[in-house]
């Protein structure tokens, strides 16, 4: 094949996920699908393997390759131009019950070439806990709807029986079915598209491209990892729960042209719903890999041929049936991919060609928080504090983690504005803004990340209720790189009103030292936000890079006239005295000097 | 002291393989004991509870989760930083053997 028209057909796959992507946002109307991008589109091979990965979470590109052979199997026979299937199983394919895959094969001159795939976190799916998240299931049986593989459209036609099935079973039925609808249309975007791909060059031709750019993506990251430095590297995260802690670790160990990513010694599946199956685990060690290892590669097959899982059944990482895994995607695949990007950035830092291509942790703490309720216009809603999808950058060998920057694991995700989550529900910002020393220190800083706090505001019902999966609270997860320092851990804090009789806190220029009352630690299960009380969400800074003795005092002192970094901590943590607004060039030698001599001296000592 | 010279490989950017094997300071060639085994076991170390070391923003109301930081006992640089529950082992990094 000619390399022009090699180089146009992988063009245009890369279009087509992208116009399907847009459409799928333009006919949904969630919040956590067009404000915070919780969705993925990617194209598959006819059968089933990963052809070209979309942006999303991309923990769902591999998973949604085992979701369309989990349908090949299941429907062999009886899979027709037209057709949509549904998948949401966690113990076949899927992430968790809420992350419903919709796939749909693409025929051309009647014979099945490729498969279209997308994915979005419906509004709800009939868990014991509103928006799909569940901390208080028990097991899978009370995550709500899940299905191993149903066909939702029968040659472009609605299965009604199957979709009115579905939508008696969830809270929200108006707006499951608009997500649904907008996953059909992403998919009937995609196959029309790629049929026209097929009319123009041909069905061989253009599968002698695919065949040949899943090739050409398995060369270049088999050459890339030959460049890299053979080792292994070690990561842990810790997620607790009610008291509960459990551990993800992670022995990366590379050689030659192979990655082997070993979680032995991560701890037996847990009580609580963090775990994740195998095949999340798969995907959430990929989501990493494809942006730090294949920035410049296509994500396909030819990627995850060179790259082993070893994850122990009946782990935390590999669940065993019935397990609850409803919050995976925050829980345990999220300390996946914090892990794995934790390796992956040592490996990375280790070389001296691709040292600037390493990264601290990013954003390594979702927080999902489910508001529900009775809205100021009598309705009801469910939905995220998308703010969960603001993230912060982690620190770079070379510059400073991205203030509120995202995460690594979605190179799309955003947050809502403060005025789109006040129009839905009936709450009120104090405010929201990035939050002081939350990112971790370091020669270069991790980026920051946020506070906020709301109040009920006009709520028919006195205010509304909120489900928190928030694990982690006790440890930072934004690890650092090359002694930087973690960023920040979460913090979820309900504010109990004074019984005073005074008027509910309408501004918040201090922060939460602004609002007054009583202070309770919440982190998992279902609370109130009625009444005058608050909720203070402060999230993750990403992880830091190199001793944080030797950042450029001018940086910190930059920092700290920023807000971004207290003047205790720039003494405490970073040995830079600031004086009437200035670097004390002296004073800070001087403490940056004792400091070094204590490290030493403590080391005499012992 | 040792001089870093020509190093075989690396760690990680602060912790590099020297002449015969060695893991030593990338900043001052201090030696850190056999590459193969972990250079943790030789390097100094702090550990001390998260809200001690990082102040407010790291108070997470539990004094078992601690910060770890490792630094070479020559210079006394920071190479390495983890957070643990306090009696956990420390993560080891290693070049493949050779």
């Amino acid at each position: 094949m000619d390399p022009m028209t090699f180089s146009i057909i992988r063009h245009r796959l890369f279009r087509i996920v992208d116009e399907a992507v847009i459409t799928l946002k333009h006919v949904s109307g969630s919040a956590i699908t067009n404000e915070g991008h919780d969705l993925m589109v990617s194209l598959y091979r006819a059968d089933g393997t990963l052809l070209m990965g979309g942006v999303g979470f991309l923990h769902h590109l591999t998973s949604a390759a085992e979701a369309c052979k989990a349908i090949i199997r299941r429907f062999a026979g009886d899979i027709h131009e037209g057709d949509v299937f549904l998948l949401n199983d966690p113990y076949t394919a899927a992430l968790h019950t809420s992350d419903i895959y919709l796939v749909a094969p693409i025929h051309f001159d009647g014979r099945l070439v490729a498969w279209a795939a997308c994915f979005v976190h419906v509004t709800d799916i009939g868990a014991v806990n509103p928006g799909g998240f569940a901390p208080q299931a028990p097991d899978i049986f009370s995550e709500g709807f899940s299905s191993p593989g149903i066909k939702l459209m029968d040659r472009g036609t609605m299965r009604r029986d199957v979709l009115d099935t579905i939508l008696n079973m969830v809270r929200s039925p108006e707006m499951v079915t608009l997500d649904l609808r907008s996953m059909i249309a992403c998919c009937n975007v995609a196959r029309d598209r790629m049929q026209a791909l097929i009319a123009k060059y041909g069905p061989a031709k253009v599968d002698d491209a695919c065949a040949r750019l899943v090739e050409q993506s398995e060369a270049l990251l088999r050459a890339r990892l030959r460049e890299l430095p053979d080792g292994s590297w070690q990561s842990r995260q810790y997620l607790d729960v009610m008291g509960r802690t459990a551990r993800v670790v992670l022995t990366m160990t590379k050689t030659a042209d192979r990655l082997v990513f070993d979680f032995t010694g991560s701890d037996p599946q847990s009580p609580h719903s963090i775990n994740c199956t195998k095949w999340a685990a798969l995907g959430g060690l990929f989501a990493p890999l494809f942006p730090l290892l294949c920035y410049d590669i296509t994500w396909n097959e030819g990627v995850i041929r060179p790259i082993e899982m070893i994850a122990p059944e009946g782990s935390i990482v590999n669940c065993t049936r019935p397990a609850p895994v409803s919050v995976a995607t925050v829980g345990a695949i999220q300390s996946v991919n914090n892990a794995a990007c934790t390796t992956i950035g040592k490996m990375l830092a280790a070389s001296d060609k691709y040292r600037e291509e390493a990264t601290a942790v990013w954003h390594a703490n979702h927080f999902a928080i489910f508001k529900f309720g009775r809205n100021q216009r009598g309705g009801y809603s469910i939905g995220i504090l998308t703010e969960t999808f603001a993230g912060a950058g982690g620190a770079r060998s070379f510059a400073d983690g991205v203030e509120i920057g995202g995460e690594v694991p979605n190179p799309i995700s955003r947050m809502a504005n403060v005025e789109q989550v006040e129009g839905t529900f009936p709450i009120r910002y104090l405010f929201r803004r990035r939050a002081r020393d939350s990112g971790g220190p370091g020669m270069f800083r991790g980026g920051t990340g946020g506070e906020m706090a709301i109040v009920p505001h006009k709520a028919p019902d006195g205010g509304i209720d909120y489900v928190i999966s928030g694990k982690g609270a006790r440890h930072p997860m934004s690890e650092g790189l090359a002694g930087g320092w973690p960023g920040a851990p979460n913090s979820y804090i309900w504010v109990h009103a004074p019984e005073d009789g005074g008027d509910a806190p309408v501004s918040g220029a201090e922060g939460i030292d602004s609002l007054p009352g009583r202070r309770e630690r919440v982190s998992w299960g279902v609370f109130p936000l009625r009444g005058r009380d608050a909720l203070y969400v402060r999230w993750n800074g990403g992880g830091g890079y190199g001793d944080p003795l030797a950042r450029d005092p001018e940086l910190v002192r930059a920092d700290v006239v920023a807000g971004l970094v207290g003047t205790a901590s720039a003494r405490r943590i970073y040995g830079v005295e600031i004086t009437d607004g200035a670097v004390d060039a002296a004073a800070t030698q001087a403490l940056r000097t004792t400091i070094r001599q204590s490290r030493l001296a403590r080391e005499a000592a012992e | 002291m040792s001089s870093t010279g020509n190093l075989a490989g690396r760690i990680s950017p602060g912790v590099g393989v020297g002449s015969g094997g060695r893991a030593v300071c990338t900043a001052c060639g201090h030696d850190l004991g056999p590459a193969a085994g972990p250079w943790k076991d030789h390097a100094g170390v702090r550990e001390v509870p998260l809200a001690q070391a990082g102040g407010e923003a790291y108070d997470t109301g539990d004094d078992a989760v601690v910060l770890r930081q490792f630094h070479c006992p020559g210079c006394a640089v920071l190479l390495d930083t983890e957070t643990a529950m306090r009696g956990d082992p420390a993560l080891v990094d290693r070049p493949a053997a050779r």
